[in-house]
């Protein structure tokens, strides 16, 4: 023991020393072991700092109040609730199937003796310098000591009267106003002046507004109320303080009153889940914590991903630790002669990668740990959220940093053990010979490939798992890996007919596998990677592609405002007007049931709602709803579904997919939304100028020829029947009708009267929006203008542009074949310093029989490129495995699917799923050719031409 | 002289490079034995087999046929471990340049085959500090090999090459690389090492060095053609060198 120590602290020693002698080298290994370690532990401090203690968690929610009390609209009725107060469900299940809703007064839930404040929310349109911002306010007295913690000020003070509001740092930011500015609202007159800043610490990016109790929203909803236009929803909940807190005992007396709380108590000091009734309850055990299985998955894919990445370091930098071995080989061997034994040859080439590893994850972990102090602000602004403490957890940083240590080591194991392989004569006088390879790894290797491809196709012809085919496809892809020095040996057998550089390079590359292998591989490994998930994007893009559906003709645009009665729908038509290259546009209105500010669909006080009725002779007998709510389809056999589906045309979805305008797809409009949608039959244009309402849609058409429209304007009564499956109640205007011809593609319109004819039928009507058709598609800019100019309204507003299928893959592709480009740079320039180190002798050799001086950088060259074309064939070639399998396997799923529903007669006579693979040949293409040429000509340029002179010690 | 054990005994030794056509005969039956405070000097032509016979005896290679004892150890029958354990601690080497392990100062490279042999680095150290001190240098300890001359650094390998219990030195033209002024030093300390009781061989071509042999070997075409004690190795040397 002692001595194995002792002989280990020279080895240590002379690694040291080494990696110092060779700063280059050392510091590429250890950046490229570092990078990683630097990212998972940044990725670690900044996830504990996030995560907030109970104490601080607590601070945020309810500041320095005992608990927050709020409604849980459950009509008052007692409840169960979790011990955040994040979930509740009434104690007792509902019997007739309606569950209790409704407000209570929470107030008398509050314990006598307590000191209580309000905390109310809403929303108000405020103006800010740009437009018009739909904006959250908060009325909480936030100077009351009850409330510290909550709110934190940044700037200027708390409010004081009731005129004077504070401002979240996001909302001034987004409004460009100042502190010192006035605030008011749409149809609010009552200006408010900003006389501080503040942020939520939990919430950075929230705009929102803070004002006294009373100042803001009651006003402000009575203001928009008598506008016309429904008050927003408002909701208060109560901050307590109460000597003793609220147990978890007092919390459940709470609940039985139809009150939730949060309690700081109950936080800081949960109950066991033993106590908490609710998790008793079926369907929300426990603390939801995830199943045992899905855990050991995650366990599992995070390990494959940890491991693939060690592989991957490894091969990269094991090639490196092998250039270092190779260089110092005449040390090694005075060793040797000293009375160093293979173990100590082993301990030297391995402390290496020790030294290394160990500088790796302390620079990894120390910078790690700098950065996300010094990124904290930008860090926390990008989460949203302060972090709480910084936390540094010591054990996990010394986990991650390990990996480091060990990734170190694992690379170098191979170059120790070639080097220690070595007997001290060779090593001394510096003779090469070839290095025989392994001949067992070759075959396990191609054991490892055929049983993966065999578990893969196993997966993707007979089952549907992809975990069989991903895990065949990795095994198959190491045993590649495995294959690699015979799979180079291969590539030999081409060289004798290239010139004098290349044949060199590649006769060099064959014959010292030992080098060439790894740097192999590790390209392989990267561009395999790369090239599945290339061709399965690529595949399922093009797949994508096939089934796209659009919503619009190309080039049309639709902006519809379905709330407070489409008030700002003459705007947004003037905004897409302007910003547009309009050809024609064509507005269109909704029919309006009830108060005319009511929002599209919106079921509160005075609005009301309609529907287009289908004729009971029209509807399909599938679908056609039965007292009692029982399943119609179930009355038909598989077979007579079937034929139903493909020979009753009630029963045929129609064709008619888009955009899903308004009930019954029903709108009101002129001629020129015919034209924007591509119907110009001169007999509908015709019928519609007539006072007819077009239909699309033959099912909405009776016998007579009409159409049925019914106004309801009880919500509660519709709501009713829907429940017990009976017609709504309602009036019926039926209006005479157009059944446009044939099968007309109309985009999720279904039919269309103009505004003359709604009026004398007595249907009022409210602006929805316009549909215009372009010239050409409006471009970047065009389109940024339009957004601009919505976004100042405030409103929500729907906007939709049909460009056709975007793909939006290229760009991580394109990044895919970056990364996989530069590794393979990387792999290939690391084998190429190999090469180097080993060539001195045959330059020597050539330079001295005339060859001229570029001869050394074109041959620099040739063995870059060539391990870089190696590992790319290769990798190539494993990569579409797992990808092809993939889609094949995606295709059997999707056919069986197809199967069940046919056999099912759950639909018709579709076609067979088709999924097309796809080779992405712009990626590979740029990593046959362009990688491989590239990495070249880097190594050509960074070669000096003229060689060394053979070096001495300075004597 | 003979009364004592010798250090170093070669018994009947030969080694065959190739086999078939391209069969060498680097040495044909070797006899030789090197005794305490003796230094031999090997001489001959190129490729007569000099260093051949100088990594067998150190055991960097085998022969195909013969003994090699060191010691009392026939090393022909040991082990790869139990041949690096011997270098460790019966046999050192100098070689022609070259000798020390750069990333280690001179101290270090001393203390190296017994550091590697498990002791402790500050015993190890000390013991270094001490050898190099008995031969005047030190004042290198704690000098790295590229600040030290060439001189100076074949000098700090002898020195190594004889720390701790080792007695057998084996110099392969330790100053091949150097100038004849610096090379009379180098084999000076040889010399001196020797008449304090180590064993020592050395190869050269240089009969100028050969002179500070108690016994001068002549090799030629691997089989010893003449051997010449102390006494009469001028008069040799002379006809030698008429010859060459």
């Amino acid at each position: 023991m002692k001595t194995w120590f002792h002989s280990w602290r020279a080895a240590i020693r002379i690694a040291r020393r080494d990696a110092w002698r060779s700063k280059g080298r050392s510091s590429l290994v250890l950046a490229m072991i570092a990078l990683p370690i630097l990212g998972v532990s940044a990725f670690d401090l900044t996830y504990r700092s996030s995560e907030l203690s109970p104490a601080e968690r607590v601070e945020r929610t309810i500041g320095a109040a005992d608990a927050r009390l709020r409604d849980a609209q459950m009509g008052g009725v007692p409840i169960l609730q979790d011990p955040a107060g994040e979930m509740h469900t009434p104690a007792k299940e509902p019997q007739d199937g309606s569950w209790p809703s409704g407000p209570t007064d929470v107030t008398k839930a509050i314990p006598a003796g307590s000191t209580v404040l309000t905390d109310g929310t809403g929303s108000a349109k405020l103006t800010t310098a740009h437009g018009l911002l739909m904006t959250e306010v908060r009325e909480l007295k936030a100077s009351d000591p009850v409330a510290r913690g909550i709110m934190v000020l940044l700037d200027g003070r708390f409010p004081e009267k009731n005129d004077e509001v504070m401002v979240t740092s996001h909302f001034l930011e987004t409004s460009a106003l100042s502190v010192g500015s006035t605030l008011s609202a749409r149809n609010f007159d009552r200006p408010y002046r900003i006389v501080g800043t503040y942020e939520l610490p939990d919430s950075l990016k929230a705009d929102q507004v803070n004002a006294l109790p009373g100042a803001f929203l009651a006003p402000y909803g009575k203001a928009v109320e008598k506008a016309g236009l429904p008050a927003p929803d408002t909701s208060v909940s109560y901050l307590v303080r109460k000597p003793g807190g609220f147990t978890w005992n007092t919390v459940q007396q709470i609940n039985t009153k139809g009150v939730a709380v949060v309690s700081r108590a109950v936080a800081l000091d949960p109950p066991a889940d033993a106590e908490v009734p609710l998790f008793q309850k079926d369907g929300w055990g426990g603390n939801y914590a995830a199943s045992p299985a899905a855990r050991a998955a995650e366990l599992a894919a995070v390990s494959t991903v940890v491991g693939l990445a060690m592989l991957e370091i490894c091969l990269l930098a094991g090639p490196a630790f092998a250039v270092g071995a190779r260089r110092s080989r005449r040390q090694l061997g005075l060793v040797g002669a000293n009375g160093g034994a293979r173990s100590h040859i082993r301990a030297i080439v391995l402390s290496g990668g020790l030294v290394i590893g160990i500088a790796a994850a302390v620079t990894g972990t120390v910078l790690a740990v700098i950065l996300t102090l010094v990124l904290q602000p930008v860090l926390e602004g990008v989460m949203g959220q302060r972090f709480g403490a910084f936390d540094v957890r010591p054990l996990e940083l010394l986990g991650i940093a390990l990996l480091a240590v060990l990734t170190g080591l694992l690379a170098a194991i191979v170059p120790a053990v070639t080097a220690s392989r070595q007997t001290v004569l060779a090593s001394l006088t510096g003779r090469r010979g070839v290095r025989r390879s392994s001949r067992v790894l070759p075959l396990i290797g191609l054991a490892a490939l055929l049983i993966g491809a065999a578990i893969a196709l196993f997966g993707s012809i007979v089952t549907e798992q992809f975990v069989i085919v991903a895990g065949g496809s990795a095994i198959a892809e190491l045993g590649v890996v495995a294959m690699t020095p015979a799979l180079v040996g291969l590539f030999g057998r081409t060289g004798r007919w290239l010139p004098l550089s290349p044949r060199l390079a590649l006769r060099d590359a064959v014959r010292n596998r030992g080098r060439t292998a790894p740097a192999v591989a590790a390209v392989l490994a990267a561009v395999a990677g790369t090239v599945a998930v290339s061709t399965y994007m690529a595949s399922s893009e093009a797949q994508k592609k096939a089934e796209y559906t659009p919503l619009l003709p190309y080039g049309v645009a639709s902006a519809f405002v379905p709330e407070e009665g489409g008030r700002d729908v003459p705007a947004v038509r003037e905004a897409v007007q302007r910003a547009f290259p309009v050809d024609v546009r064509a507005d269109v209105e909704r029919i309006s049931v009830g108060k005319p500010g009511c929002s599209q669909w919106e079921q509160g006080t005075g609005c009301g709602r309609y529907e287009v009725i289908v004729p009971p002779a029209n509807e399909c007998p599938m679908y056609a709803s039965l007292p009692g709510g029982a399943d119609p389809s179930e009355k038909y056999t598989p077979e007579q579904r079937r034929k139903m589906l493909t020979d009753d045309w009630r029963c045929k979805t129609s064709g008619s997919s888009g955009m899903y305008v308004s009930d019954g797809g029903l709108l009101v409009g002129d001629a020129a939304l015919l034209k924007v949608l591509g119907v110009d039959d001169p007999a509908t244009v015709k019928a519609l100028a007539d006072g007819k309402v077009v239909s699309f849609s033959r099912a909405l058409v009776d016998e007579k020829g009409t159409i049925g429209i019914k106004q309801i304007t009880d919500a509660a009564a519709a709501d009713k029947a829907a429940e017990e499956h009976r017609p709504y109640p309602g009036e019926v205007d039926s209006l005479p009708a157009y059944l446009v011809p044939g099968d007309k593609k109309t985009y999720g319109v279904q039919a269309l009267m103009t505004p003359a004819t709604a009026k004398s039928a007595g249907l009022a009507t409210v602006p929805l929006g316009v549909y215009v058709s372009t010239d050409r598609l409006p471009d970047s800019e065009q389109r940024q203008k339009l957004d601009g100019e919505l976004a100042k309204l405030g409103s929500s507003i729907e906007l939709h542009l049909e460009e056709g299928f975007v793909g939006n893959d290229g760009i991580i592709l394109l990044s895919l074949a970056v990364f996989a480009g530069l590794v393979t740079i990387g792999a290939a320039g690391i084998a190429t310093g190999l090469a180097q180190a080993d060539a001195e002798a045959d330059l020597k050799t050539l330079a001295a029989v005339g060859a001229p001086p570029r001869v050394r950088r074109t041959l620099s060259g040739f063995q870059c490129g060539v391990v870089a074309a190696m590992g790319v064939i290769l990798g190539s070639a494993a990569g579409l495995l797992p990808a092809v399998g993939l889609r094949l396997t995606e295709e059997r799923s999707q056919i069986r699917v197809h199967e069940q529903n046919l056999a099912q007669g759950w639909s018709g006579d579709s076609p067979l799923p088709d999924l097309p693979i796809v080779i992405p040949w712009e990626t590979l293409g740029g990593l046959l050719v362009a990688v491989p040429l590239g990495a070249a000509l880097l190594a050509a340029l960074v070669t000096r031409s003229r060689g060394a002179l053979a070096r001495r010690a300075a004597t | 002289m003979s009364t004592q054990q010798p250090v170093l005994q070669l018994q009947n030794l030969t080694r065959v490079h190739g086999s078939g056509a391209t069969e060498v005969h680097a040495l044909r039956g070797i006899d030789l034995a090197v005794y305490p405070g003796e230094l031999v000097a090997v001489m001959g032509p190129s490729g007569s087999g000099k260093s051949t016979l100088l990594t067998i005896a150190g055991g960097l290679d085998t022969p195909s046929s013969g003994r090699v004892i060191v010691e009392d150890t026939d090393i022909t029958a040991a082990s790869v471990k139990e041949l690096a354990a011997l270098r460790r601690r019966s046999i050192g080497y100098v070689f022609q340049d070259y000798n020390l392990i750069p990333a280690l100062t001179a101290a270090e490279n001393v203390a190296l085959p017994r550091e590697l042999d498990g002791t402790s680095a500050r015993k190890a150290r000390v013991e270094a500090v001490a050898a190099l001190e008995e031969m005047g240098l030190g004042h290198l300890a704690d000098r790295f090999p590229d600040e030290m001359s060439g001189g100076q650094q074949q000098r700090v390998a002898i020195a190594r090459a004889l720390v701790g219990d080792r007695r057998l030195v084996l110099a392969d033209e330790p100053t091949g690389a150097l100038d004849s002024e610096t090379g009379e030093s180098v084999l000076a300390l040889l010399r001196s090492r020797c008449d304090a009781g180590a064993a020592g061989v050395l190869v050269t071509h240089e009969p100028r060095f050969a002179a500070w042999a108690d016994r001068v070997v002549f090799l030629r075409d691997g089989a010893i053609v003449d051997q010449t004690v102390r006494s009469d190795a001028d008069s040799l040397l002379s006809g030698q060198v008429a010859e060459a």
